[in-house]
């Protein structure tokens, strides 16, 4: 099902078997064009599949939603697949299950991304439905109070009914951050679920869903320009719209450390959330904290895992990294966190835990990290960043983003190339700059004394 | 290899209808374009000398290599007083040989791009990297050390049972896991497929030794495979994986045979498992359904994905995009080596539980006593063809599959058999396979949340309420 990939290089170097790291570069042959309406497109041929992944990512998330609206950019989202006045409710799901396909949505602080793959002889049909959605919904008040509904199950069987209630993700950046666009409850207060209306629907779909407001991106057994001119076809009579002003999410700088304790009636076992905020993306501390972050925590080498876990034997797991865990540290466009996870035993103590966090952080701000060490995260870190590129869906994704933010996509073939020229010195320099106390902010979670509640989980935002 | 697909090469969407309730598809809709022969992945199959069965799939052309090793004997095969100990084993395989330290181990693969994950499945352990291909004899070179020289040190084993009971009650907060632990139990009574994850008993009782011996009976290269899938050159691999797995020898005797118990019908019936603090019931149902060796196993498929196996489906259709109960509820048949499952599940807000049932009720009824629509079954044998294609687009994912199938029992062939069989499935085999399978009469319901809430609302069905052993 996959011969020959019309890719890459590796070939040549088989025979050696153990080629240097820099000789295996790898890039897909991908370009892109913007269609009239002011909606880029971006093709990455791959034809080791009779199959493609097509991703359309639009430059509105849930930093931007409306005041009073908190969850609504994902509300939304739900809403994009409730039909059209052409394709009603239903449609969409037929059409593509029926190719053989599947399809998603998901919305983030920047970008709001719908997600489809199926066999190669589905394109057209997904094409149509992608434009068709472009120029207009359905905007049902029954589908949406039927939507209004499953978001809420979806945020009882994600956050009000599980333990731990995503706090590391929705109130840690809570209490880190001071202005709403970044410190809100994005999955939603129900009051303000409760509250949304179709006009708000109608109106968030005119200011930012417009083609110049999106990317859309087609990776599989598709040539270039048949894509180009299927998108021609299908996209020509999409409305472009006034591009939507994009407003300063900027904070003010963090001068002191922020403790917060919460109680959690369905959790056993304690867990703490530590987030530092990051310098903005194509900041030169940019490259430096993605390789941080996963020098912290990725797998059992990493050094929290080998100090916590392991070493002083206080948690019991660990995870986290740079934008973790709604995104890479390749893909956010505003404030952003390194955060760290532990879930740690009932018998360790706060301070225990956190005076052996401090100290591996420490080791790291002092020493950095020994070539070796780095050399190890790096390539790490390309072999994951590869398994994202991998698969049609999640490539057409990457590629997406990056045009999205940056306007161009050499970013998804470049990473793994800059991430080999970040030195232990710039490490080290990053740890003692961003590392520190007074830049970061603290949750201890720990279980309801005899089941007590507090109040419920995302509701202190 | 290319597997004959889907039905027929252009099909004409408009005109089509989906059943009554559904809306006509636009007039301008596109159709689906001529259908491109799908490729099986080329699988070189050999046998060490030592009997490890060996399956290659060279891809070149992307930087990657994926590994999936299966071992025979999982958590069926723990030893009745230590139930659950594979998951422990699972957990200290990779804390240490005769020559490399835990640390090692990890630094020494993620230098190659990889983690070692070491899972327990009912009928087998599983492990598996993905490693940079330039990187690939790393990759070998550890997994052969694991798998000849794994020694659970003390403090390591010690370290790992602390932990494992830690989680374990970390776990038993989270409804779905407390729902699979239930159902488990329930589903297969007195058969080991009981057993869906280990005790604090058996933790606590679990010593270095046990895991030696447990590491000494099963690990031995007649009960296990190594499936390779990625950017290499088979002879080359090949000959990489004689130099450094032909020490590997097994014990003399003959491996034990996987113990096995008739499996008895249990009792249709609620077993609530009180979770207080819930905001939500999770549903679970499940019945008995065929393997994945059984000659009606596609045709069950194909039930399933009508049912709920897809979004499309008319479980989902229902109880999410019509009456808004649910986020995501799902249905699934999930074949092991002497037994398949059918779950039904859904997370539903307290006060839809009843209604929720009562809806998964009708579905599972409706399938087994009526036909699917001409266009159902069309557009599930389609989704069923296309999604084995995406399915194995990952070199990972193609490794794991074939694994599974050895486990099975299966070919690697199989991969392009499954999508004739779901081709050449008639209505008659959806329907008999519908009527022996899905009638809700055939499941165990197990209910988490609210004790109260769950019985309340659960009376008016007037089956046998328990509480979930």
């Amino acid at each position: 099902m996959f011969p020959n990939r019309n890719i890459c290089c590796a070939l040549i170097f088989a025979a050696t078997f153990v080629p240097t790291l820099a000789a295996q570069q790898w890039r897909a042959p991908t370009t892109m064009k913007k269609l009239a309406d002011g909606l880029t497109v971006v093709v990455s041929e791959d034809h080791s599949a009779p199959t493609f992944g097509l991703c359309v990512s639009y430059g509105i998330g849930f930093r931007l939603e409306p005041e009073g609206r908190t969850g609504f950019a994902h509300l939304f989202e739900h809403m994009m697949f409730e039909g059209t006045p052409n394709a009603p409710k239903g449609v969409l799901d037929r059409v593509i299950e029926g190719g053989g396909g599947n399809n998603n949505g998901d919305t983030r602080y920047d970008h709001t991304e719908y997600i489809e793959t199926a066999p190669i002889s589905t394109l057209d049909p997904v094409l149509w439905i992608e434009a068709d959605r472009m120029k207009t919904l359905d905007f049902s008040p029954k589908n949406l109070e039927n939507q209004r509904n499953v978001v809420e199950e979806e945020v009882r069987v994600n956050v009000l009914n599980r333990p731990y209630g995503l706090f590391f993700a929705i109130d840690l950046p809570g209490r880190a951050f001071d202005t709403y666009p970044n410190a809100h409850n994005f999955y939603g207060d129900f009051k303000d679920l409760d509250a949304a209306k179709i006009e708000d629907v109608k109106a968030f779909y005119e200011q930012y869903y417009a083609p110049n407001n999106a990317v859309l991106a087609v990776v599989g057994d598709v040539k270039p320009d048949e894509v180009f001119a299927k998108t021609e076809k299908y996209f020509a009579s999409v409305p472009a719209r006034p591009t939507p002003p994009r407003p300063k999410v900027d904070e003010a700088p963090q001068t002191a450390e922020r403790r917060a304790s919460e109680t959690d009636k369905l959790a056993k076992v304690p867990a703490l959330a530590i987030g530092y905020r990051m310098p903005p993306r194509h900041t030169p501390d940019a490259l430096p904290a993605a390789v941080t972050g996963e020098l912290l925590h990725n797998g059992q080498a990493s050094r929290l895992y080998q100090a916590l876990v392991k070493g002083k034997e206080v948690a019991i797991s660990v995870d986290g990294g740079v934008n973790w865990p709604l995104g890479s540290a390749f893909e956010y466009n505003g404030p952003t966190l390194m955060t760290s996870f532990i879930i740690y035993p009932p018998n360790v103590t706060e301070d225990q835990l956190l005076a052996a966090y401090d100290a591996a952080v420490k080791e790291l701000a002092d020493k950095g990290p020994s070539p070796q060490d780095l050399e190890r995260i790096v390539a790490k870190m390309r072999s994951d960043w590869y398994d994202q590129l991998e698969i049609p869906i999640s490539r057409a994704s990457a590629l997406s983003h990056a045009v999205l933010f940056d306007g161009r996509f050499d970013a998804v073939y470049q990473i793994p190339e800059d991430l080999a020229k970040v030195t232990p010195a710039q490490v080290r320099a990053f740890a003692a700059k961003y590392l520190v106390a007074t830049n970061r902010t603290i949750i201890n979670r720990v279980p309801a004394a005899g089941g007590q509640a507090e109040k419920p989980q995302g509701g202190g935002l | 290899m290319k597997i004959s697909h889907i039905c027929g090469a252009l099909i004409f969407l408009a005109g089509m209808s989906f059943g009554q309730k559904e809306a006509p598809l636009p007039p301008d809709l596109p159709a689906y374009g001529p259908e491109k022969p799908l490729q099986a992945p080329v699988v070189n199959a050999t046998k060490l000398e030592n009997g490890l069965t060996v399956w290659l799939v060279s891809e070149p052309g992307f930087p990657k290599v994926a590994f999936q090793i299966a071992v025979r004997g999982g958590l069926a095969a723990d030893p009745a007083d230590r139930p659950g100990i594979s998951e422990l084993l699972a957990k200290t395989i990779d804390q240490g040989t005769k020559t490399r330290n835990a640390k090692q181990i990890a630094q020494e693969l993620q230098a190659a791009g990889g983690d070692c994950n070491a899972t327990t499945e009912k009928d087998d352990i599983e492990i598996s990297t993905s490693v940079l291909s330039s990187r690939i004899e790393t990759g070998v070179n550890l997994l052969a050390d694991i798998l000849q020289n794994a020694s659970f040190p003390d403090a390591e084993v010690t370290l790992a049972k602390r932990n494992l009971a830690d989680s374990l009650q970390q776990r038993e907060s989270e409804p779905s896991f407390l729902a699979a632990r239930a159902l488990a139990k329930v589903l297969f009574g007195d058969h080991p497929y009981r057993v869906a994850a280990p005790t604090q008993e058996s933790i606590a009782a679990a010593t270095p030794s046990d895991l030696r011996s447990i590491y000494e009976q099963r690990f031995r290269p007649d009960q296990s495979i190594m499936v390779i899938v990625g950017d290499f050159e088979n002879a080359r691999l090949l000959e990489l994986l004689k130099s450094r797995l032909a020490t590997w020898k097994g014990p003399s005797e003959s491996p034990v045979a996987a113990p096995s118990n008739p499996f008895a019908t249990p009792e249709h019936a609620v077993y609530v498992v009180p979770r207080p603090g819930s905001v939500q019931t999770t549903l679970r149902l499940a019945s008995f359904g065929p393997v994945r060796s059984a000659p009606d196993y596609e045709a069950a498929e194909l039930a399933n994905a009508v049912y709920g196996g897809t979004f499309s489906s008319r479980l989902t259709s229902n109880i999410r995009e019509d009456k808004g109960y649910t986020y995501s509820p799902f249905s699934f048949l999930r074949s092991y080596r002497q037994a398949a499952v059918l779950t039904t599940g859904a997370d539903v807000r307290n006060d839809v539980t009843g209604p929720t049932l009562n809806e998964i009720m009708y579905e599972m009824n409706r399938l087994a006593t009526t036909s699917p629509s001409d266009a159902e079954l069309t557009k599930t044998k389609r989704y069923l063809i296309g999604s084995e294609a995406i399915n194995l687009q990952a070199r990972s994912a193609v490794a794991q599959e074939l694994a599974t199938l050895w486990v099975d029992g299966l070919p690697p062939d199989y991969i392009n058999t499954y999508g004739q069989k779901i081709s050449a499935a008639t209505k008659d085999d959806v329907d008999s396979a519908a009527k022996k399978y899905f009638p809700f009469a055939h499941t165990v319901i197990i209910a988490v949340g609210e004790e109260n809430v769950v019985r309340d609302a659960l009376a008016p069905f007037g089956l046998p309420v328990h509480a979930a052993p």
